[in-house]
Protein backbone atom coordinates (compact mmCIF):
# COMPACT_ATOMS: atom_id res chain seq x y z
CA UNK A 1 0.00 0.00 0.00
CA UNK A 2 1.11 3.57 -0.72
CA UNK A 3 -0.14 6.39 1.48
CA UNK A 4 0.07 10.07 0.53
CA UNK A 5 -0.49 12.63 3.29
CA UNK A 6 -0.82 16.40 2.92
CA UNK A 7 1.38 16.50 -0.18
CA UNK A 8 2.21 19.93 -1.58
CA UNK A 9 4.41 20.83 -4.52
CA UNK A 10 5.00 24.14 -6.29
CA UNK A 11 7.16 25.43 -9.15
CA UNK A 12 8.29 29.07 -9.28
CA UNK A 13 5.64 30.12 -6.79
CA UNK A 14 2.81 28.29 -8.58
CA UNK A 15 1.30 25.56 -6.43
CA UNK A 16 0.85 22.50 -8.63
CA UNK A 17 -0.25 20.02 -5.93
CA UNK A 18 -2.40 21.19 -3.04
CA UNK A 19 -2.70 19.11 0.11
CA UNK A 20 -3.14 15.72 -1.56
CA UNK A 21 -4.32 12.87 0.68
CA UNK A 22 -4.86 9.45 -0.87
CA UNK A 23 -4.17 5.74 -0.32
CA UNK A 24 -3.28 3.32 -3.11
CA UNK A 25 -4.27 -0.25 -2.33
CA UNK A 26 -2.52 -3.52 -3.04
CA UNK A 27 -3.97 -5.78 -5.74
CA UNK A 28 -5.94 -2.93 -7.27
CA UNK A 29 -5.61 -0.60 -10.27
CA UNK A 30 -5.52 2.82 -8.64
CA UNK A 31 -6.15 5.57 -11.17
CA UNK A 32 -5.05 9.20 -11.05
CA UNK A 33 -7.30 11.06 -13.46
CA UNK A 34 -7.70 14.67 -14.49
CA UNK A 35 -7.35 17.06 -17.40
CA UNK A 36 -3.97 17.86 -18.96
CA UNK A 37 -2.01 20.20 -16.69
CA UNK A 38 -4.01 19.26 -13.59
CA UNK A 39 -0.95 17.87 -11.77
CA UNK A 40 -1.27 14.12 -12.43
CA UNK A 41 2.24 13.63 -13.74
CA UNK A 42 3.73 15.77 -10.96
CA UNK A 43 1.93 13.57 -8.41
CA UNK A 44 3.23 10.43 -10.13
CA UNK A 45 6.79 11.80 -10.21
CA UNK A 46 6.56 12.60 -6.50
CA UNK A 47 5.28 9.10 -5.81
CA UNK A 48 8.20 7.44 -7.59
CA UNK A 49 10.78 9.84 -6.18
CA UNK A 50 11.73 11.63 -9.38
CA UNK A 51 10.58 14.85 -7.63
CA UNK A 52 10.73 15.88 -3.97
CA UNK A 53 7.54 17.27 -2.41
CA UNK A 54 7.68 20.68 -0.72
CA UNK A 55 5.79 19.25 2.26
CA UNK A 56 3.81 16.16 3.17
CA UNK A 57 4.67 12.49 3.26
CA UNK A 58 4.58 9.48 0.96
CA UNK A 59 4.76 6.09 2.69
CA UNK A 60 5.48 2.74 1.10
CA UNK A 61 4.03 0.27 3.55
CA UNK A 62 5.03 1.65 6.95
CA UNK A 63 8.14 3.48 5.77
CA UNK A 64 8.09 7.14 4.78
CA UNK A 65 9.95 7.98 1.57
CA UNK A 66 11.40 11.14 3.13
CA UNK A 67 12.97 9.12 5.96
CA UNK A 68 14.59 6.51 3.73
CA UNK A 69 18.36 6.57 3.22
CA UNK A 70 19.72 6.61 -0.34
CA UNK A 71 20.46 2.89 0.00
CA UNK A 72 16.88 2.15 1.09
CA UNK A 73 15.54 4.25 -1.78
CA UNK A 74 17.69 2.29 -4.24
CA UNK A 75 16.35 -0.95 -2.79
CA UNK A 76 12.78 0.32 -3.04
CA UNK A 77 13.33 1.31 -6.67
CA UNK A 78 14.26 -2.27 -7.49
CA UNK A 79 10.83 -3.18 -6.18
CA UNK A 80 9.07 -0.68 -8.44
CA UNK A 81 8.15 -1.23 -12.09
CA UNK A 82 7.39 1.77 -14.27
CA UNK A 83 5.76 2.04 -17.65
CA UNK A 84 6.57 5.42 -19.12
CA UNK A 85 4.30 7.35 -21.47
CA UNK A 86 6.65 6.84 -24.42
CA UNK A 87 7.62 3.33 -23.23
CA UNK A 88 11.24 4.52 -22.69
CA UNK A 89 12.70 1.34 -24.13
CA UNK A 90 16.47 1.48 -24.57
CA UNK A 91 17.30 2.15 -28.22
CA UNK A 92 20.64 0.37 -27.94
CA UNK A 93 19.11 -2.92 -26.81
CA UNK A 94 16.90 -5.53 -28.44
CA UNK A 95 13.51 -6.50 -26.98
CA UNK A 96 14.94 -9.36 -24.91
CA UNK A 97 17.92 -7.27 -23.78
CA UNK A 98 15.54 -4.53 -22.65
CA UNK A 99 13.65 -6.99 -20.44
CA UNK A 100 16.89 -8.55 -19.18
CA UNK A 101 18.42 -5.14 -18.36
CA UNK A 102 17.21 -4.85 -14.71
CA UNK A 103 18.05 -8.52 -14.10
CA UNK A 104 21.65 -7.98 -15.23
CA UNK A 105 22.10 -5.31 -12.58
CA UNK A 106 20.18 -6.70 -9.66
CA UNK A 107 20.36 -10.48 -9.84
CA UNK A 108 23.13 -13.02 -9.94
CA UNK A 109 21.26 -15.19 -12.40
CA UNK A 110 23.05 -16.84 -15.28
CA UNK A 111 22.43 -15.60 -18.81
CA UNK A 112 20.17 -18.61 -19.46
CA UNK A 113 18.08 -17.91 -16.33
CA UNK A 114 17.71 -14.25 -17.28
CA UNK A 115 16.67 -15.17 -20.81
CA UNK A 116 14.14 -17.67 -19.46
CA UNK A 117 12.61 -15.08 -17.11
CA UNK A 118 12.58 -12.43 -19.88
CA UNK A 119 10.81 -14.82 -22.22
CA UNK A 120 8.27 -15.63 -19.49
CA UNK A 121 7.56 -11.88 -19.03
CA UNK A 122 7.29 -11.37 -22.79
CA UNK A 123 4.86 -14.28 -23.05
CA UNK A 124 2.78 -12.73 -20.24
CA UNK A 125 2.38 -9.56 -22.32
CA UNK A 126 1.89 -11.56 -25.50
CA UNK A 127 5.06 -10.50 -27.32
CA UNK A 128 6.33 -13.64 -28.98
CA UNK A 129 8.94 -14.01 -31.72
CA UNK A 130 10.28 -10.45 -31.45
CA UNK A 131 13.17 -11.12 -29.06
CA UNK A 132 15.88 -9.83 -31.38
CA UNK A 133 14.04 -6.82 -32.76
CA UNK A 134 14.99 -3.29 -31.74
CA UNK A 135 12.37 -0.93 -30.24
CA UNK A 136 12.32 1.17 -33.42
CA UNK A 137 11.10 -1.91 -35.32
CA UNK A 138 8.03 -2.31 -33.09
CA UNK A 139 4.59 -0.68 -33.22
CA UNK A 140 3.46 1.63 -30.39
CA UNK A 141 1.32 -1.10 -28.82
CA UNK A 142 4.16 -3.61 -28.94
CA UNK A 143 6.52 -1.09 -27.36
CA UNK A 144 4.06 -0.61 -24.48
CA UNK A 145 3.84 -4.36 -24.00
CA UNK A 146 7.63 -4.70 -23.92
CA UNK A 147 7.69 -1.75 -21.48
CA UNK A 148 5.29 -3.67 -19.22
CA UNK A 149 7.37 -6.84 -19.54
CA UNK A 150 10.47 -4.89 -18.46
CA UNK A 151 8.53 -3.30 -15.60
CA UNK A 152 7.49 -6.68 -14.17
CA UNK A 153 10.83 -8.40 -14.84
CA UNK A 154 11.95 -8.30 -11.21
CA UNK A 155 8.48 -9.17 -9.92
CA UNK A 156 7.89 -5.76 -8.31
CA UNK A 157 5.38 -4.97 -5.56
CA UNK A 158 4.54 -1.61 -7.13
CA UNK A 159 3.70 -0.78 -10.74
CA UNK A 160 3.35 2.78 -12.01
CA UNK A 161 1.98 3.53 -15.47
CA UNK A 162 2.10 7.02 -16.95
CA UNK A 163 -0.64 7.34 -19.59
CA UNK A 164 -0.23 3.74 -20.76
CA UNK A 165 -2.50 4.07 -23.78
CA UNK A 166 -1.58 7.48 -25.13
CA UNK A 167 -1.15 7.30 -28.89
CA UNK A 168 -2.79 3.88 -29.18
CA UNK A 169 -5.97 2.93 -31.04
CA UNK A 170 -9.01 2.10 -28.84
CA UNK A 171 -8.71 -1.66 -29.38
CA UNK A 172 -5.00 -1.80 -28.44
CA UNK A 173 -5.69 0.56 -25.53
CA UNK A 174 -8.22 -1.80 -24.05
CA UNK A 175 -5.81 -4.74 -24.48
CA UNK A 176 -3.08 -2.83 -22.66
CA UNK A 177 -5.53 -1.82 -19.90
CA UNK A 178 -6.68 -5.41 -19.40
CA UNK A 179 -3.09 -6.58 -19.38
CA UNK A 180 -2.21 -4.11 -16.62
CA UNK A 181 -5.30 -5.12 -14.65
CA UNK A 182 -4.66 -8.87 -15.04
CA UNK A 183 -0.99 -8.55 -14.04
CA UNK A 184 -1.97 -6.44 -11.03
CA UNK A 185 -4.31 -9.15 -9.79
CA UNK A 186 -1.99 -12.04 -10.69
CA UNK A 187 1.08 -10.60 -8.97
CA UNK A 188 -0.91 -8.74 -6.25
CA UNK A 189 0.86 -5.47 -7.06
CA UNK A 190 -0.07 -1.97 -5.97
CA UNK A 191 -0.66 -0.41 -9.38
CA UNK A 192 -1.02 3.32 -9.97
CA UNK A 193 -2.15 4.42 -13.42
CA UNK A 194 -2.04 8.02 -14.54
CA UNK A 195 -4.56 8.65 -17.33
CA UNK A 196 -7.21 10.93 -18.76
CA UNK A 197 -8.70 8.25 -20.98
CA UNK A 198 -12.32 7.53 -19.95
CA UNK A 199 -12.25 4.09 -21.59
CA UNK A 200 -9.36 3.04 -19.34
CA UNK A 201 -11.01 4.54 -16.30
CA UNK A 202 -14.22 2.61 -16.89
CA UNK A 203 -12.37 -0.58 -17.83
CA UNK A 204 -9.89 -1.00 -14.97
CA UNK A 205 -10.49 1.76 -12.39
CA UNK A 206 -10.73 -0.18 -9.12
CA UNK A 207 -10.00 3.02 -7.25
CA UNK A 208 -10.06 6.45 -8.85
CA UNK A 209 -8.80 9.83 -7.65
CA UNK A 210 -9.76 12.94 -9.63
CA UNK A 211 -7.32 15.84 -9.61
CA UNK A 212 -8.42 19.32 -10.65
CA UNK A 213 -6.00 22.27 -10.59
CA UNK A 214 -3.74 20.42 -8.17
CA UNK A 215 -6.40 19.39 -5.68
CA UNK A 216 -7.80 15.88 -5.19
CA UNK A 217 -11.49 16.77 -5.54
CA UNK A 218 -13.04 13.32 -5.68
CA UNK A 219 -12.27 9.67 -4.92
CA UNK A 220 -14.35 6.67 -5.91
CA UNK A 221 -14.37 3.77 -8.36
CA UNK A 222 -15.51 2.93 -11.91
CA UNK A 223 -19.13 2.47 -10.76
CA UNK A 224 -19.49 5.70 -8.80
CA UNK A 225 -17.70 7.84 -11.39
CA UNK A 226 -20.82 7.74 -13.57
CA UNK A 227 -22.81 9.40 -10.79
CA UNK A 228 -20.45 12.28 -10.08
CA UNK A 229 -21.39 14.57 -7.21
CA UNK A 230 -18.74 17.10 -8.12
CA UNK A 231 -19.19 19.64 -10.92
CA UNK A 232 -15.58 19.57 -12.11
CA UNK A 233 -15.61 15.77 -12.35
CA UNK A 234 -18.92 15.85 -14.21
CA UNK A 235 -17.43 18.30 -16.74
CA UNK A 236 -14.41 16.02 -17.14
CA UNK A 237 -16.47 12.84 -17.54
CA UNK A 238 -19.07 14.45 -19.80
CA UNK A 239 -16.46 15.76 -22.22
CA UNK A 240 -17.01 12.39 -23.86
CA UNK A 241 -20.38 12.24 -25.69
CA UNK A 242 -20.85 8.55 -24.96
CA UNK A 243 -20.30 9.08 -21.24
CA UNK A 244 -22.61 12.12 -21.29
CA UNK A 245 -25.38 10.02 -22.86
CA UNK A 246 -24.86 7.27 -20.29
CA UNK A 247 -24.97 9.74 -17.39
CA UNK A 248 -28.02 11.52 -18.81
CA UNK A 249 -29.65 8.11 -19.20
CA UNK A 250 -28.94 7.36 -15.56
CA UNK B 1 26.82 35.42 -16.85
CA UNK B 2 29.52 34.89 -14.20
CA UNK B 3 26.91 33.29 -11.95
CA UNK B 4 25.74 31.05 -14.77
CA UNK B 5 29.36 29.99 -15.43
CA UNK B 6 29.93 29.01 -11.79
CA UNK B 7 26.56 27.24 -11.66
CA UNK B 8 27.46 25.19 -14.74
CA UNK B 9 30.94 24.45 -13.37
CA UNK B 10 29.42 23.28 -10.07
CA UNK B 11 26.85 21.10 -11.81
CA UNK B 12 29.62 19.65 -14.00
CA UNK B 13 31.66 18.67 -10.90
CA UNK B 14 28.59 17.11 -9.24
CA UNK B 15 27.93 15.25 -12.49
CA UNK B 16 31.51 13.90 -12.49
CA UNK B 17 31.04 12.80 -8.87
CA UNK B 18 28.00 10.80 -9.99
CA UNK B 19 29.89 9.38 -12.98
CA UNK B 20 32.91 8.23 -10.99
CA UNK B 21 30.97 6.06 -8.55
CA UNK B 22 31.98 2.42 -8.41
CA UNK B 23 30.16 0.54 -11.21
CA UNK B 24 27.31 -1.70 -9.99
CA UNK B 25 28.78 -4.66 -11.87
CA UNK B 26 32.28 -4.71 -13.34
CA UNK B 27 31.25 -7.25 -15.99
CA UNK B 28 28.72 -4.79 -17.42
CA UNK B 29 31.26 -1.96 -17.21
CA UNK B 30 33.90 -3.87 -19.23
CA UNK B 31 31.29 -4.90 -21.81
CA UNK B 32 30.26 -1.26 -22.23
CA UNK B 33 33.93 -0.25 -22.56
CA UNK B 34 34.36 -2.62 -25.50
CA UNK B 35 31.20 -1.25 -27.16
CA UNK B 36 32.30 2.36 -26.62
CA UNK B 37 35.85 1.66 -27.84
CA UNK B 38 34.37 0.45 -31.10
CA UNK B 39 31.91 3.35 -31.36
CA UNK B 40 34.24 6.18 -30.37
CA UNK B 41 37.84 5.14 -31.06
CA UNK B 42 37.83 2.52 -33.82
CA UNK B 43 35.24 4.42 -35.82
CA UNK B 44 37.49 7.52 -35.66
CA UNK B 45 40.50 5.80 -37.19
CA UNK B 46 39.48 6.44 -40.80
CA UNK B 47 38.77 10.13 -40.24
CA UNK B 48 41.97 10.72 -38.27
CA UNK B 49 43.98 8.64 -40.76
CA UNK B 50 42.80 10.47 -43.89
CA UNK B 51 43.24 13.93 -42.36
CA UNK B 52 46.71 13.09 -41.00
CA UNK B 53 47.84 11.68 -44.35
CA UNK B 54 46.89 14.86 -46.18
CA UNK B 55 48.11 17.28 -43.51
CA UNK B 56 51.51 15.48 -43.48
CA UNK B 57 51.79 16.02 -47.23
CA UNK B 58 50.67 19.64 -47.07
CA UNK B 59 53.12 20.39 -44.22
CA UNK B 60 56.02 19.12 -46.35
CA UNK B 61 55.05 21.38 -49.27
CA UNK B 62 54.46 24.44 -47.07
CA UNK B 63 57.67 23.96 -45.08
CA UNK B 64 59.69 23.38 -48.25
CA UNK B 65 58.30 26.51 -49.88
CA UNK B 66 59.34 28.55 -46.83
CA UNK B 67 62.83 27.09 -46.62
CA UNK B 68 64.28 27.70 -50.05
CA UNK B 69 67.55 29.14 -48.69
CA UNK B 70 70.34 26.93 -50.11
CA UNK B 71 72.36 27.32 -46.91
CA UNK B 72 69.75 25.48 -44.84
CA UNK B 73 70.00 21.71 -45.03
CA UNK B 74 66.87 20.14 -46.62
CA UNK B 75 66.71 17.59 -43.84
CA UNK B 76 65.34 20.37 -41.61
CA UNK B 77 62.13 20.21 -43.62
CA UNK B 78 61.55 16.64 -42.45
CA UNK B 79 62.56 17.62 -38.93
CA UNK B 80 60.12 20.56 -38.83
CA UNK B 81 57.28 18.48 -40.26
CA UNK B 82 57.81 15.86 -37.55
CA UNK B 83 57.96 18.43 -34.77
CA UNK B 84 54.83 20.21 -36.04
CA UNK B 85 52.99 16.93 -36.15
CA UNK B 86 54.08 15.80 -32.69
CA UNK B 87 53.75 19.07 -30.85
CA UNK B 88 50.52 20.44 -32.20
CA UNK B 89 48.74 18.70 -35.05
CA UNK B 90 48.47 15.12 -33.77
CA UNK B 91 47.13 16.16 -30.38
CA UNK B 92 45.46 19.57 -30.49
CA UNK B 93 44.22 19.65 -34.09
CA UNK B 94 43.11 16.02 -34.03
CA UNK B 95 41.36 16.67 -30.69
CA UNK B 96 39.49 19.63 -32.22
CA UNK B 97 38.38 17.37 -35.06
CA UNK B 98 37.32 14.69 -32.56
CA UNK B 99 35.45 17.31 -30.51
CA UNK B 100 33.13 17.58 -33.50
CA UNK B 101 32.83 13.89 -34.22
CA UNK B 102 32.91 12.30 -30.75
CA UNK B 103 31.37 15.28 -28.98
CA UNK B 104 28.27 15.45 -31.16
CA UNK B 105 27.94 11.65 -31.08
CA UNK B 106 28.05 11.48 -27.26
CA UNK B 107 25.93 14.55 -26.63
CA UNK B 108 23.17 13.67 -29.08
CA UNK B 109 23.05 10.02 -27.98
CA UNK B 110 22.71 10.85 -24.29
CA UNK B 111 20.46 13.86 -24.99
CA UNK B 112 18.02 11.71 -27.01
CA UNK B 113 17.95 9.21 -24.17
CA UNK B 114 17.17 12.01 -21.74
CA UNK B 115 14.22 13.44 -23.69
CA UNK B 116 12.72 10.01 -24.38
CA UNK B 117 12.82 9.21 -20.63
CA UNK B 118 15.29 6.34 -21.08
CA UNK B 119 17.60 7.90 -18.47
CA UNK B 120 14.65 8.35 -16.08
CA UNK B 121 13.80 4.68 -16.63
CA UNK B 122 17.36 3.66 -15.65
CA UNK B 123 17.36 5.89 -12.58
CA UNK B 124 14.01 4.49 -11.52
CA UNK B 125 15.33 0.94 -11.79
CA UNK B 126 18.02 1.97 -9.32
CA UNK B 127 20.79 1.97 -11.93
CA UNK B 128 23.34 4.82 -11.78
CA UNK B 129 22.56 6.09 -15.28
CA UNK B 130 25.51 8.49 -15.36
CA UNK B 131 27.90 5.72 -14.37
CA UNK B 132 26.47 3.22 -16.83
CA UNK B 133 26.29 5.58 -19.81
CA UNK B 134 29.16 7.99 -19.28
CA UNK B 135 31.98 6.30 -17.32
CA UNK B 136 32.85 3.80 -20.09
CA UNK B 137 32.92 6.63 -22.64
CA UNK B 138 35.27 8.74 -20.51
CA UNK B 139 37.48 5.76 -19.62
CA UNK B 140 37.81 4.58 -23.21
CA UNK B 141 38.43 7.99 -24.79
CA UNK B 142 40.94 9.02 -22.10
CA UNK B 143 42.93 5.79 -22.13
CA UNK B 144 42.85 4.87 -25.81
CA UNK B 145 43.07 8.30 -27.47
CA UNK B 146 46.92 8.40 -27.32
CA UNK B 147 46.79 5.50 -29.81
CA UNK B 148 44.93 7.80 -32.19
CA UNK B 149 47.63 10.40 -31.67
CA UNK B 150 50.38 7.88 -32.48
CA UNK B 151 48.45 6.70 -35.55
CA UNK B 152 48.03 10.30 -36.66
CA UNK B 153 51.77 10.91 -36.27
CA UNK B 154 52.68 7.79 -38.23
CA UNK B 155 50.27 8.56 -41.06
CA UNK B 156 51.27 12.23 -41.12
CA UNK B 157 54.89 11.21 -41.65
CA UNK B 158 53.80 8.71 -44.32
CA UNK B 159 51.79 11.48 -46.04
CA UNK B 160 54.89 13.65 -46.08
CA UNK B 161 56.95 10.77 -47.44
CA UNK B 162 54.47 10.13 -50.26
CA UNK B 163 54.59 13.79 -51.30
CA UNK B 164 58.41 13.85 -51.14
CA UNK B 165 58.66 10.62 -53.11
CA UNK B 166 56.17 11.64 -55.82
CA UNK B 167 57.13 15.32 -56.25
CA UNK B 168 60.84 15.17 -55.27
CA UNK B 169 60.32 18.56 -53.65
CA UNK B 170 63.29 17.58 -51.47
CA UNK B 171 65.48 14.47 -51.69
CA UNK B 172 63.84 11.47 -50.00
CA UNK B 173 66.99 10.70 -48.04
CA UNK B 174 66.98 14.22 -46.54
CA UNK B 175 63.36 13.82 -45.48
CA UNK B 176 64.10 10.47 -43.82
CA UNK B 177 67.17 11.92 -42.08
CA UNK B 178 65.09 14.91 -40.94
CA UNK B 179 62.30 12.92 -39.37
CA UNK B 180 64.88 10.91 -37.39
CA UNK B 181 66.95 13.91 -36.28
CA UNK B 182 67.13 15.36 -32.72
CA UNK B 183 64.48 12.98 -31.44
CA UNK B 184 63.05 13.91 -28.03
CA UNK B 185 60.91 11.18 -26.44
CA UNK B 186 59.41 13.63 -23.96
CA UNK B 187 57.56 15.35 -26.81
CA UNK B 188 55.74 12.08 -27.55
CA UNK B 189 54.74 11.80 -23.88
CA UNK B 190 53.66 15.47 -23.89
CA UNK B 191 51.51 14.94 -26.97
CA UNK B 192 49.95 11.72 -25.64
CA UNK B 193 49.19 13.45 -22.34
CA UNK B 194 47.54 16.37 -24.13
CA UNK B 195 45.47 14.01 -26.25
CA UNK B 196 44.27 12.11 -23.17
CA UNK B 197 43.36 15.32 -21.38
CA UNK B 198 41.55 16.76 -24.40
CA UNK B 199 39.59 13.55 -24.98
CA UNK B 200 38.61 13.46 -21.30
CA UNK B 201 37.28 17.00 -21.77
CA UNK B 202 35.48 16.08 -24.99
CA UNK B 203 33.69 13.04 -23.55
CA UNK B 204 32.85 14.49 -20.14
CA UNK B 205 31.62 17.90 -21.38
CA UNK B 206 29.60 16.37 -24.23
CA UNK B 207 28.07 13.82 -21.86
CA UNK B 208 27.28 16.55 -19.33
CA UNK B 209 25.48 18.63 -21.96
CA UNK B 210 23.54 15.63 -23.25
CA UNK B 211 22.67 14.38 -19.76
CA UNK B 212 20.98 17.66 -18.84
CA UNK B 213 19.42 18.29 -22.27
CA UNK B 214 15.85 19.54 -22.23
CA UNK B 215 13.38 20.94 -24.71
CA UNK B 216 12.79 18.05 -27.12
CA UNK B 217 14.79 17.47 -30.29
CA UNK B 218 15.70 21.16 -30.53
CA UNK B 219 17.18 20.90 -27.04
CA UNK B 220 19.27 17.91 -28.10
CA UNK B 221 20.60 19.91 -31.08
CA UNK B 222 21.36 22.87 -28.82
CA UNK B 223 23.16 20.72 -26.26
CA UNK B 224 25.21 19.11 -29.01
CA UNK B 225 26.27 22.45 -30.49
CA UNK B 226 27.04 23.87 -27.05
CA UNK B 227 29.15 20.83 -26.19
CA UNK B 228 31.29 21.26 -29.33
CA UNK B 229 31.75 25.03 -28.92
CA UNK B 230 32.59 24.85 -25.21
CA UNK B 231 34.94 21.89 -25.66
CA UNK B 232 36.78 23.51 -28.57
CA UNK B 233 37.43 26.69 -26.60
CA UNK B 234 38.49 24.77 -23.50
CA UNK B 235 40.83 22.56 -25.54
CA UNK B 236 42.65 25.64 -26.86
CA UNK B 237 42.85 27.12 -23.36
CA UNK B 238 44.10 23.83 -21.88
CA UNK B 239 46.63 23.55 -24.72
CA UNK B 240 48.09 26.91 -23.77
CA UNK B 241 48.29 26.04 -20.06
CA UNK B 242 49.67 22.52 -20.51
CA UNK B 243 52.28 23.73 -23.02
CA UNK B 244 53.43 26.44 -20.65
CA UNK B 245 53.62 23.99 -17.76
CA UNK B 246 55.29 21.10 -19.57
CA UNK B 247 57.61 22.75 -22.08
CA UNK B 248 58.88 25.72 -20.05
Amino acid sequence: MIKVENLNKSFDGVQVLKNINVEYEQGKCNMIIGASGSGKTVLLKNLIGLMEPDSGDISYGDVKLSQMSDKEKMKLRQNIGILFQGSALFDFATVIENVMFPMEFFTDWSKAQMRERAQYCLEKVNVIGSDDKYPSELSGGMQKRVGIARAIALNPSYLFCDEPNSGLDPYTSILIDRLISDLTKEFNMTTVVNTHDMNSILEIGDKIGFIHQGSMLWQGDKKTILQPDCKELKDFVCANTLARNIIDGI
Amino acid sequence: MVRSFFESAGRYLLFLKKVFRRPEKWRIFWRQCVIEADKLIISSILLVGVISLFIGGVLVIQTASNLENPIIDKMYIGYMVRESLILEFCSTMVALILAGKMGSNISSEIGSMRITEQIDAMDMMGVNSAGFLVLPKIAVTTILSPLLMLLSLALGLVGGYVVVETTQIIPTASYITGIKAFYNGFYIFYSCFKMSLFCFMISSIAAFNGYYAKGGSLGVGRSSTKAIVVTSILILLADLIVTQLMLY
